[in-house]
């Protein structure tokens, strides 16, 4: 979906090296209730809003987490162009840095709209009070992607920066939700 | 049979060569002599080879060179080199990868040689040897380039250099290239950017006489030499090759359009001695620099790097033709 969400023109088969090792760690987190619990809850209230958070939240995730790994693409490609180390295998089946940067200014765009849907749906949603808490870091976390967007758009930013930033503010996203629960 | 670059210079070369219209027509003539039953002639501005199928081999021999000599005399015959059985199979094998070439590993001559024998069938010229011959031949081609690095890097500073610039901005094409300096070396790597894609172009030279020329001959625009500052907003592409004994582009210069070119890479060639560029611009975050060192360095560690591969290139060749033998 993402892939046709940001066009074909940037259909990069290398992004894959690059995501695998995340997936791998996602998709091993997402085993660990199943192995912890044998028979676990079943939900009977189903609250719509709460399920779309939910999904939107995910979706947010994927498109932010895909826009830092091809910021790290960009990153390494910058490095290698920058030192003239264009002898490597690496190197040339990366994609070309312009493309690199397009796509993770589109992905940024694309995660920013599902997070936004994914907090106005968490606001909706009936809250507890640890829900609250998240609430104030989901906030935080929506605003500091604004602030970046608006920038990018507003006066531009060297792509590299805004590489980083894709890839910090992922990061950073990844590490507060698990340290506030 | 045949000459190259390396048995015969290019005064010798120029006579045999045969124009690409007639490659078909002659391999046809040759089969109308004694003793051949089919042939392809290759004719490219490096070599012209003949190759042909025979009943009798030393008599196919002396009949192709008596054909030859009728139009050359015998010092221009003495640069000839003549192969037979395997040896002729690995000649043509390591023709189409590129072994043969003045620039090792290069990629036209696949399409040369696919071109002759295409002409050469069409012509009636070639059956069942040369048409098996040539067409292992392409699939070794095909196979040694695929599995070995012989033509990976580009070997000559202009190639370099556009590699580099689609390595930064994908497809050249709607890419503004601007030359600073009006010289042979500008006008090459314009032209190989132009032939990639490459649609803006804008030159400027002290003598606006000479940017005129060279802007004529690209089609692009000339800017006034003590102006071209603005130009500098649009350009993705800088080329500098002035004879300047001052930096012409300064850091300064770049970081004060850096906003209202919104931050968009740009890809500085400095190929003048003095350099014209300053140094300190490659410091900037969305500028690559590449001076002629560093262009002319990767130009040459792209040679070895396919020098080193003909080894392998020539093991794998010997292996098919084991196989076909």
């Amino acid at each position: 979906m993402f892939y046709m969400a940001v066009g074909s023109v940037y259909r990069l088969s290398l992004l894959g090296v690059f995501t695998a090792p995340l997936v791998c760690f996602l998709l091993s987190i997402a085993l660990m209730p199943g192995l912890l619990d044998a028979s676990p809850e079943r939900k009977t209230v189903v609250d719509g809003w709460r399920e779309s958070h939910a999904a939107f939240s995910v979706l947010a995730y994927g498109a932010l987490g895909l826009a830092a790994v091809a910021g790290s693409m960009f990153i390494v490609l910058n490095r290698q162009l920058k030192g003239a180390h264009t002898g490597t295998g690496l190197f040339a089946n990366l994609p070309p840095a312009r493309d690199l940067n397009k796509v993770v200014e589109r992905l940024l765009w694309l995660g920013f709209a599902l997070l936004t849907l994914g907090l106005i749906c968490g606001l909706v949603m009936e809250k507890s009070g640890a829900a609250n808490k998240h609430l104030y870091v989901a906030l935080g976390q929506w605003f500091a992607y604004t602030l970046l967007l608006a920038l990018e758009w507003k006066r531009g930013m060297p792509p590299r920066k805004l590489a980083i930033a894709a890839v910090v503010l992922f990061v950073l996203s990844l590490m507060i939700f698990p340290l506030i629960n | 049979m045949g000459l190259n670059h390396e048995t015969a210079p290019v005064e010798v070369r120029e006579h045999f060569a045969v124009s690409e219209q007639e490659l078909g027509l002659m391999a046809s003539k040759l089969t109308e002599l004694t003793t051949i039953a089919e042939s392809v002639v290759i004719s490219t501005c490096n070599r012209m080879e003949v190759y042909v199928a025979v009943e009798d081999r030393q008599m196919g021999l002396d009949v192709l060179m008596q054909h030859l000599s009728q139009d050359h005399d015998d010092d221009e015959m003495s640069h000839m080199y003549q192969k037979c059985g395997d040896e002729a199979k690995k000649h043509l094998f390591a023709l189409v990868c590129g072994l043969n070439s003045m620039v090792l590993g290069e990629t036209e001559i696949f399409g040369q040689v696919k071109n002759a024998y295409k002409q050469a069938f069409e012509a009636g010229a070639t059956k069942g040897v040369l048409n098996r011959l040539f067409q292992k031949s392409f699939s070794v081609g095909k196979r040694i380039r695929t599995n070995t690095r012989i033509q990976m890097g580009a070997t000559s500073v202009g190639n370099v250099a556009v590699d580099l610039a689609e390595k930064i901005f994908g497809k050249l094409k709607g890419c503004h290239v601007m030359i600073i300096g009006a010289g042979e070396t500008s006008r090459l790597v314009a032209q190989s950017m132009i032939s990639r894609g490459a649609s803006q172009l804008t030159v400027t030279n002290r003598s606006m006489e000479r940017a005129k020329a060279l802007a004529d001959e690209l089609n692009g625009e000339v800017v006034p030499f003590d102006s071209w500052e603005d130009a500098l907003v649009q350009a993705d592409v800088v080329v500098s090759s002035t004879g300047a004994p001052e930096p012409v582009l300064r850091a300064a210069q770049i970081e004060s359009v850096r906003r209202m070119r919104k931050f968009r890479p740009l890809f500085l060639i400095d190929i003048a001695v003095p350099r014209d560029i300053e140094s300190q611009a490659g410091d900037i975050e969305e500028v690559y620099l590449y001076d002629i060192d560093k262009l002319q360095q990767l130009a040459s560690s792209a040679r070895e790097s396919r020098a080193k591969q003909v080894e392998l290139c020539e093991q794998m060749i010997a292996e098919e033709i084991k196989q076909i033998s």
